[in-house]
C-alpha cells in the first residue's frame, strides 16, 4: 500500500470505523451512568444564594481560592492547553470543512498563523504539563498508565498536525495520514478512557452542585 | 486579468529593500572567478538564473549593478533572443523568450563571444554551398 | 536508424541556433547545469536517431495526443516525430499486416537497442483478451517487445500506475508496466497526461547521455517529479494565511486565493505544472481556477473525489447510526444488569444486630 491509499484508506474506512466505535462508547457509556439514577434526598430542601446544579456548573470552571497559588502548573498549563485545543480543532479551516461536510455547520475560519502559534503554545503547555507529571512526587505516585496515555493520545493529533501543515518530518501525504490516524486512535479511545470527561464534566458538575444545594451548600 | 493583479502580501519581507533576498551579491564574486578562468584559460561558463531563489527584485539589482555594454544582440529562432553586454566586457546577459514573449530562461554568460552568436562551421559549410549556387547562377 | 537528427531539424527549417536555445532551456528546466545544455544539443546533434516502438494497449490516446499536439510546431512534437518512430499506431501511415511487419522488423533489427515506449495500462483479466491487437494479448505483446528493449518508457499513468482501467472496481484487471516486466530499467512519466517536455526531457536525457535520468521510488525522474505541486504552487502564500476560496467564482476564488476547500491535491502529488506549466507555458489548472486531481499519482481516481478536500472523508461514513444503536442497546443492557444488581444487594442486605458484633 502507497503513501496516497494509506491516506485514502484512513480518509474513508479507518474514519468510518473509528467513527463508529466513538458514537458506540459514548452512547453506550452515557446511557450506562445516567440510568444509574440516584436515590430519593427525603430531607426538606434548604435554599442558599448561588447553590445550585447550574450554578456550580460555571462556578468549577474558576479556580478555589489559593489553587493556583498551590499548583499553578495545573491550572495554568491545564487552561492554556484546554483553550489551544479548542483554537486548533474548531478554528482551522480544513477542520471546519471536515465537521461541514458531517454535519452541515460551518464558520469562518482563524488565519492559520495564528491556528499555528495556537498549536505551538498547546504543545508547550502540553509538556510543561507532563513534566510536572513526573516532577512532583504525590502527582507521578498517583499517576496510573490511563493517565500517560490520555496524555499522548491527546498530544499525538497536536503533533502530526502540525508537522503536516509546516511540512516537517515526514512528506506531506504520509505526516497527513498519520495525523488522521493519530486523530482515529484518540476517537476510539476516548469514550473508555479519562477523557470521557469531555461529556460527564457537566453532569457531575451539576449534581454535585444539585446535591449539596439541598443542603444549602454552594459548592 | 494577469498575474500581476492577484494581489499577494508577503508576510516577513527580509530587512533592506523590498524584495531583495541577499541572494544576489554572492553572484558578484561567482562571476569575478569566472572571469579570472576566462582570462586564465579561455575557459567560458555559464550561470543559470533560473535554477537560482532570486526574486525579480533580486535580478533587477543585479542588472543594475552588471549595467550596459556596447554591444546588444537580437536572435530570432523560434522566439526572441537577447544577448546583451553588461558594462563588464565579457560578461553576457542572455535572455531567451518563446514564441508568445514569455521568458523560457535566463543566463549570465562568460565569453569572449556568446556560444550562441558564433556561427558553426557545420552552418559555414552550408552558407558555402549556397554561395556557390549564387556565384553559378552569375 | 537514420541519419544525424540535426540534418533532419535543418530540412524541417530548424536552425542549430534555434536547436541550441532549445536545448539551454531544457537543461535548465531539468535542472542541470548550464554547460549541459551544450553537450545535449552535440550529442542530440550528432546522434543517429535510436529505434523507437511505441506500443500502445488500454489507452484512452491522451499522451499521445500531449505529445504530438502542437499549435505552432514546438520543438517537442518535433524531435518526437525526429526520432525513428518506427511503431506507432495513431500516427503511422501502414495499417494491419504491414504495420506488424514493420513492427517485427524494427524489433529485430535493432534488437537490444532500441527504446520501448508504452502507453496504457496491461489487462490481466481472461488471459487478456480484454485488450489485443491483432488477434494478441497485451500482455503477450509487451512481453515480446520487453526482451529486446534497451530501456522501457511507461507513458501516462495507465502504463506507470495502471490508469484509470484500474480504478475500482477495476473490471479488466488492468496493471501497470512494472507490475508484469521486471528485468529492464523501467522510467514512469505519469500524469494524465504527462506534459510534453517531461517526456521529450527524458529522451533529450537518453539520448545525451544514454542512460536514464535519476529515478525516484516510484520510477519517476526526479527532475520533473522531485517536488509537490504544493511547494511550488503560487497560491502558496494564501494557504499559510487560511485564505480559501469555498466556491468556484466566488470572491476568494476571483482574487486568486487557495483551492484547499474545493478538493485540491496539489499537496499530495508530485508533478511539475507548476513551474513547467502546459501548452508552452500558458497556463495550469491552479491558475485558471481548477484544484489539481493529482493525476501523476497512483491510484488517484480512488482517492475520495475530486471535489472532496483532503481534510474530508473520502467516502461518506457507514456504520455510525448503526454504532450508535448498538451502543444504546449496550448501554440499556448494561443498565438492566446494574438494576439487577443493586436489586439483589438490597434483597440480600442483612441487617446486623448485636448479637452478630460479639459473635
Amino acid at each position: 500500500m502507497n503513501e496516497l491509499q494509506f491516506l485514502t484508506w484512513v480518509r474513508g474506512p479507518g474514519l468510518d470505523i473509528a467513527v463508529g466505535i466513538f458514537l458506540l462508547g459514548v452512547v453506550w457509556r452515557l446511557f450506562e451512568i445516567y440510568t444509574l439514577g440516584r436515590k430519593k434526598d427525603l430531607a426538606a430542601p434548604r435554599h442558599a444564594a448561588g447553590a445550585s446544579g447550574l450554578h456550580t456548573v460555571f462556578r468549577r470552571s474558576i479556580p478555589p481560592p489559593g489553587g493556583v497559588k498551590r499548583s499553578p502548573v495545573s491550572y495554568i498549563g491545564g487552561y492554556t492547553f484546554h483553550i489551544g485545543l479548542a483554537i486548533v480543532v474548531f478554528g482551522f479551516a480544513p477542520h471546519i470543512l471536515l465537521v461541514k461536510n458531517l454535519t452541515g455547520l460551518s464558520w469562518p475560519g482563524l488565519p492559520s498563523q495564528f491556528v499555528d502559534l495556537a498549536a505551538v503554545i498547546t504543545m508547550a503547555a502540553m509538556v510543561v504539563v507532563l513534566v510536572d507529571r513526573i516532577n512532583k512526587p504525590v502527582k507521578r505516585f498517583l499517576s496510573t498508565f490511563g493517565d500517560w496515555f490520555a496524555w499522548a493520545v491527546t498530544f499525538l493529533p497536536v503533533l502530526t498536525g502540525w508537522l503536516a501543515v509546516q511540512h516537517l518530518l515526514l512528506p506531506y501525504t504520509t505526516m497527513l495520514a498519520l495525523h488522521i490516524l493519530s486523530v482515529e486512535i484518540l476517537l476510539i479511545v476516548l469514550p473508555f478512557t479519562k477523557l470521557f470527561h469531555a461529556f460527564t464534566l457537566f453532569g457531575s458538575r451539576w449534581y454535585n452542585g444539585k446535591v449539596n444545594g439541598q443542603r444549602g451548600v454552594p459548592v | 486579468m494577469s498575474l500581476d493583479a492577484i494581489p499577494i502580501h508577503v508576510v516577513n519581507p527580509p530587512s533592506g529593500e523590498p524584495g531583495l533576498t541577499g541572494n544576489a551579491p554572492p553572484l558578484l564574486r561567482e562571476l569575478s572567478e569566472l572571469v579570472k578562468r576566462l582570462l586564465a584559460s579561455g575557459e567560458t561558463s555559464a550561470i543559470d538564473l533560473s535554477a537560482l531563489p532570486l526574486t525579480p527584485a533580486d535580478l533587477g539589482w543585479l542588472q543594475d549593478k552588471l549595467g550596459a555594454g556596447e554591444i546588444s544582440v537580437t536572435l530570432q529562432a523560434n522566439g526572441e533572443s537577447t544577448l546583451n553586454e553588461t558594462a563588464c566586457p565579457g560578461i553576457w546577459w542572455v535572455t531567451h523568450h518563446n514564441e508568445q514573449g514569455a521568458v523560457t530562461s535566463q543566463f549570465i554568460e562568460v565569453a569572449f563571444v556568446p556560444e550562441l552568436v558564433k556561427a558553426h562551421p557545420g552552418d559555414v559549410q552550408t552558407g558555402q554551398e549556397y554561395l556557390e549556387l549564387l556565384i553559378s547562377d552569375h | 536508424m537514420h541519419g544525424p537528427l540535426i540534418d533532419t531539424l535543418t530540412r524541417q527549417g530548424v536552425t542549430r541556433r534555434t536547436f541550441l536555445k532549445y536545448c539551454a532551456t531544457l537543461a535548465s528546466m531539468m535542472a542541470l547545469p548550464p554547460g549541459a545544455g551544450r553537450a545535449m544539443a552535440e550529442a542530440m546533434a550528432a546522434a543517429r536517431r535510436p529505434s523507437v516502438i511505441w506500443l500502445p494497449f488500454q489507452e484512452c490516446t491522451g499522451c499521445t495526443e500531449s505529445i504530438t499536439r502542437s499549435h505552432s510546431p514546438t520543438l517537442e512534437g518535433m524531435i518526437f516525430d525526429m526520432i525513428s518512430l518506427d511503431y506507432q499506431e495513431t500516427l503511422m501511415a501502414a495499417a494491419g499486416h504491414q504495420a506488424e511487419e514493420a513492427l517485427h522488423a524494427a524489433m529485430k533489427e535493432n534488437a537490444g537497442k532500441y527504446l520501448l515506449i508504452v502507453d496504457g495500462s496491461i489487462p490481466l483479466d481472461m488471459d487478456g483478451a480484454y485488450s489485443c491487437i491483432g488477434g494478441r494479448s497485451n500482455l503477450e505483446i509487451l512481453k515480446e517487445a520487453a526482451e529486446g528493449a534497451a530501456a522501457i518508457v511507461a507513458m501516462g499513468s495507465c502504463a506507470a500506475f495502471g490508469g484509470i482501467p484500474k480504478a475500482n472496481p477495476n473490471p479488466t484487471g488492468a496493471v501497470s508496466v512494472s507490475d508484469i516486466i521486471k528485468d529492464k530499467p523501467i522510467v514512469n512519466i505519469p500524469g494524465c497526461p504527462p506534459i510534453p517536455v517531461v517526456m521529450t526531457g527524458v529522451l533529450a536525457h537518453y539520448l545525451t547521455f544514454g542512460s536514464l535520468p535519476e529515478l525516484d521510488d516510484k520510477g519517476r525522474p526526479k527532475a520533473f517529479f522531485g517536488e509537490t505541486i504544493h511547494d511550488r504552487c503560487y497560491r502558496r502564500p494564501f494557504y499559510d494565511q487560511g485564505k480559501f476560496a469555498k466556491t468556484f467564482d466566488d470572491e476568494g476564488a476571483r482574487m486568486g486565493w487557495c483551492l484547499f476547500e474545493l478538493g485540491c491535491k496539489g499537496p499530495v502529488t508530485y508533478n511539475a505544472c507548476a513551474t513547467v506549466k502546459w501548452n508552452g507555458g500558458t497556463s495550469w489548472p491552479v491558475e485558471s481556477g481548477h484544484g489539481c486531481l493529482g493525476c501523476s499519482e497512483p491510484d488517484f481516481w480512488d482517492a475520495g473525489g475530486f471535489y472532496k478536500a483532503l481534510s474530508v472523508p473520502a467516502d461518506p461514513l457507514e456504520i455510525s447510526a448503526a454504532a450508535a444503536v448498538v451502543g444504546a442497546g449496550a448501554g440499556v443492557a448494561v443498565s438492566f444488569a446494574n438494576r439487577a444488581k443493586k436489586g439483589a444487594a438490597k434483597s440480600a442486605h442483612e441487617t446486623t444486630t448485636l448479637a452478630d458484633l460479639e459473635k
